[in-house]
């Protein structure tokens, strides 16, 4: 395998330390493959976490921010990357009925547009998000429309015969 | 003193500079940018939600229709993952010839980038030089799989079109031949005056701000960050070949150029390497209609930069979630940043120097206005009676004219 | 009478003038793209184009003062073909030679590129207002350099007419060489006239679209591009008599041939550099003018000074 670069912490090194860390049972973290670590916290410990994973663990890349609607919640995934190449993904789940995720903005100063797309296709409201532009949606987009949740269909547009045929035939 | 006056230039939507809508309004004292509001977001076409209504099979064409140029790059990066999940081990020539088409794509995006950075400065001579050299590489590349830019090439679970060993040598032929072209590129970005001079300085992205503003690809290795993809997570047959990470300390456009230029020549290199080792056997495995539950993060280094797929998969034919984030998306935040204290001749350089693909970055929502409560479409009627109207206002009445409808 | 209208209006005047002018912006096109490894246009494409423009709708913007935005490409075209007539073509003789007629020249060709300049600025649009401006703070640049290399010919065939100066150089062609120099700043200042690259700067498609001409569409976009056309070949035509004053003694046919190769020579040697550099950006653009033209035509005026205590 070929790996390299600062303070290499291996995957199970990783594991270890953030069990130790944060006292959390050993299945709640997995490693389905090298380089990947997939691990579920609660969202009030996520700054604790992300602080651990940057300042300890140099987990210092922001890859994205997944959005995930799973029917009874939502769950929101934070890929962080090593500059070796491993990546730490930390899913929280927060409530669907009053969806509201604290920014981490004041640390990732890069997490601004995928927090927005957040709240532009889930609904999700993002606390302490900087004011700027919405992303992705126009800005006439209807309220209350979250394209990305699962209940959400998208309506065969209402075309009456005259106007949606083909106008050169 | 009088306060200078500050002009609000729209650049963009539509803009001869850029290729695609997006939208940079520009605040001007004289020629000097004061601020920028970004805006994008224009080119959504709803492929993400799309991706979770339909098979595997149909999303990896899908997806391959993300971006115009780096087709291969989501295809690719998408079907990794859902290869992760479902478990299958892609023989080893499947993975050789991914590779050979990856690198094969960067070239092409490579030197269509130095083509537009050129155009963007005024200079077409350039333009029309890499241009031209660029069709070497398609032509390959149609030759290979029979596109010239979507090329159809990914299946879960290996690739579709295997190589003969003419293919080979023709692809060896173009590249020695690409190789004598780049290496008069190198001599003109590195020697040629004016370009020097409109492209030094321009657009400086500090190691710091580009570490904080997490920039990837090009745009991060011309500031000095040592990051790539292909070699700190290996995929495909990027392990097997060697090839080193160019990076460059200048920190603005000119060393984004070089770092592209040189980017070329390790590509020549890591093509040699992977045909001459290419290995025998199959180029594919079966894949199973159904993927099991599970979820991957897969991530490859597109020549814009980095490219990352998160697929969740829910046991069904059917993904239950696909997230792209596309190279663009990660650099353009750092665009605000170059833009600072520059002039407005400098805005277009700075902006095609992150190579921006909005394509790929606005993937999600398709939008139609009907699916909204005050929809607004207007029926061909109705634009007709416009437009009369608009013609009567200057004295031409076509009210008269009758059309024949026939359905 | 009918002889001065025929001069003026249809050989030399405007009729040949805006032929040869689109040949010319046909011969720089098709060189350029032939450097460039592409086909190029065929012969007839800029007239082609001319006609078609002709054909098509004039829109003028609402926020626009209808009459400057109208009158300025008639006026940009007046003054460009009424420089022609001090130049000399086939003989060391122009049309209405008298004495002072460079200075006249110089000036009315200064005219078309402040008649973009207001055409610009009173079309209101973003992208027009700061190509105006540009056009301007450009023609502060190169200006001063065209002037001193042409008066610096001027002041050693000690005249201001250019009849006379033209019939001095081919008296004493020898003393062409001296002004060199002359010849290297008025032509780079020329591509700033023509405003074409590197000094395309006011027209920079990739920053303001197009710069003065953003709303000009139509009959009125036409008369400026054929503006620009003659201007070329007016230009060119008025670098060749002071530069390059050779065989206007051979008789008219003769003359008039060498008048043709000579203007499509600097239109050429237009396109060549064209080919070559890459945009610069306005304060580079001024900062070349006035760091290293403007003290070499200054050079130029001193050879010549003491040449003339010499000779």
């Amino acid at each position: 395998m070929y790996l390299r670069g600062v303070k290499m912490a291996m995957e199970e090194d990783v594991k270890q330390a953030l069990v130790k860390q944060f006292n959390l049972p050993e299945e709640t973290i997995r490693i389905p493959r090298p380089r990947r670590i997939f691990m579920e916290i609660s969202p009030e410990k996520l700054k604790e976490v992300l602080d651990f994973a940057v300042k300890e663990l140099q987990f210092t890349i922001l890859l994205t921010i997944t959005g995930l609607d799973e029917s009874d919640r939502f769950g929101i995934i934070y890929h962080l990357a090593q500059k070796s190449g491993s990546i730490l993904n930390i899913k929280i789940n927060i409530s669907r009925d009053n969806p509201i995720l604290k920014t981490i903005t004041p640390d990732f100063s890069n997490a601004d547009i995928y927090e927005r797309e957040l709240a532009d296709l889930f609904g999700i409201k993002v606390e302490g998000l900087p004011p700027g532009n919405r992303y992705p949606l126009p800005d006439n987009w209807p309220e209350n429309q979250y394209p990305l949740r699962k209940d959400w269909k998208q309506e065969k547009p209402e075309v009456s015969e005259k106007s949606g045929g083909d106008q050169n035939a | 003193m009088r306060k200078p006056d500050i002009f609000k230039v729209p650049i963009g939507p539509q803009h001869p500079a850029l290729k695609e809508p997006e939208s940079f309004s520009v605040s001007l004292s004289g020629e000097k940018i004061l601020g920028v509001d970004i805006r994008i977001g224009y080119n959504h076409r709803g492929i993400e939600k799309a991706c979770e209504e339909r098979t595997y099979v149909q999303d990896v064409y899908l997806i391959e229709r993300i971006c115009g140029i780096c087709s291969h790059t989501h295809a690719t990066c998408f079907v990794q993952a859902v290869e992760e999940i479902a478990g299958l081990e892609v023989p080893k020539r499947g993975l050789y010839l991914r590779t050979l088409i990856a690198e094969l794509e960067r070239i092409h995006s490579h030197l269509l980038w130095l083509g537009v950075a050129g155009h963007e400065i005024g200079f077409d001579t350039l333009l029309m030089y890499t241009w031209r050299d660029r069709e070497i590489v398609m032509d390959v590349l149609a030759d290979l799989t029979g596109g010239r830019v979507n090329y159809g090439m990914n299946t879960i679970g290996g690739v579709r079109h295997n190589i003969t060993p003419e293919q080979a040598q023709k692809v060896l032929t173009a590249m020695d031949k690409l190789e004598e072209q780049t290496k008069y590129y190198i001599e003109l970005a590195l020697g040629e005056a004016t370009l020097a001079a409109r492209l030094s300085g321009v657009g400086v992205l500090s190691h710091e701000d580009c570490v904080k503003l997490g920039a990837v690809g090009p745009t991060a290795r011309a500031s000095n960050v040592d990051r790539d993809t292909r070699r700190d997570d290996p995929y495909a047959a990027y392990g097997d070949v060697s090839f080193s990470v160019i990076t460059d300390d200048h920190n603005d456009v000119f060393g984004r150029t070089v770092v592209r230029v040189k980017e070329l020549m390790e590509s020549y290199s890591i093509i040699r390497q992977l045909l001459k080792n290419l290995p025998e056997g199959p180029i594919a495995v079966k894949a199973p209609r159904k993927i099991p539950i599970g979820e991957a993060v897969s991530r490859y280094e597109a020549p814009r930069g980095e490219d990352v797929h998160y697929v969740k998969a829910n046991g069904t034919e059917k993904p239950e979630r696909v997230k792209v984030r596309a190279p663009t998306l990660a650099n353009v935040q750092a665009v605000k940043k170059m833009l600072e204290n520059r002039y407005l001749a400098d805005l277009p350089i700075i902006i095609a120097a992150i190579d921006p693909c909005f394509s790929c970055t606005d993937r999600m929502i398709n939008i139609r206005e009907v699916a909204s409560k005050n929809s607004r479409i207007m029926e061909w009627e109705t634009l007709r009676q416009k437009g009369i109207e608009h013609y009567r206002k200057q004295g031409i009445d076509f009210s008269k004219v009758k059309i024949t409808q026939s359905f | 009478m009918i002889h001065s209208l025929f001069l003026l209006l249809i050989f030399p005047g405007f009729i040949f003038l805006s032929i040869f002018g689109t040949y010319a912006e046909f011969v720089d096109r098709k060189l350029y793209a032939r450097l460039q490894n592409r086909m190029g246009p065929p012969w007839f494409q800029p007239l082609a184009d001319f006609i078609k423009l002709l054909a098509k709708e004039d829109v003028v913007p609402e926020c626009a003062v209808p009459g400057i935005f109208r009158i300025m490409p008639i006026f940009a075209l007046a003054a460009t073909t009424t420089a022609f007539c001090y130049v000399p073509v086939w003989s060391t003789h122009s049309l209405y030679p008298f004495s002072g007629d460079v200075i006249v020249v110089l000036y009315l060709l200064t005219i078309p590129t402040i008649t973009f300049f207001l055409g610009g600025w009173y079309s209101t649009s973003l992208f027009a207002r700061i190509g105006s401006v540009r056009g301007i703070t450009q023609l502060f640049a190169y200006e001063v350099p065209l002037f001193m290399s042409i008066l610096a010919a001027a002041l050693l065939a000690n005249t201001w007419s250019l009849t006379d100066i033209t019939l001095f150089y081919s008296r004493h062609p020898s003393y062409t060489f001296f002004n060199i120099i002359g010849f290297a700043v008025s032509i780079l200042a020329l591509i700033g006239k023509l405003e074409k690259t590197p000094f395309d700067i006011p027209e920079a498609e990739t920053e303001i679209v197009a710069g003065s001409f953003t709303e000009y569409s139509g009959r009125l976009f036409a008369f400026f591009r054929l503006t620009i056309d003659i201007e070329m070949v007016v230009g060119a035509a008025l670098l060749s008599a002071v530069f390059l004053p050779f065989g206007l003694t051979l008789g008219p046919i003769v003359g008039f041939i060498l008048f043709i190769i000579k203007v499509l020579f600097i239109v050429g040697l237009l396109a060549l550099i064209r080919t070559i550099v890459a945009r610069l950006r306005i304060d580079q653009m001024i900062n070349f003018c006035w760091k290293f033209m403007a003290p070499l035509a200054l050079l130029q005026i001193i050879i010549n000074l003491i040449l003339k205590g010499v000779l």
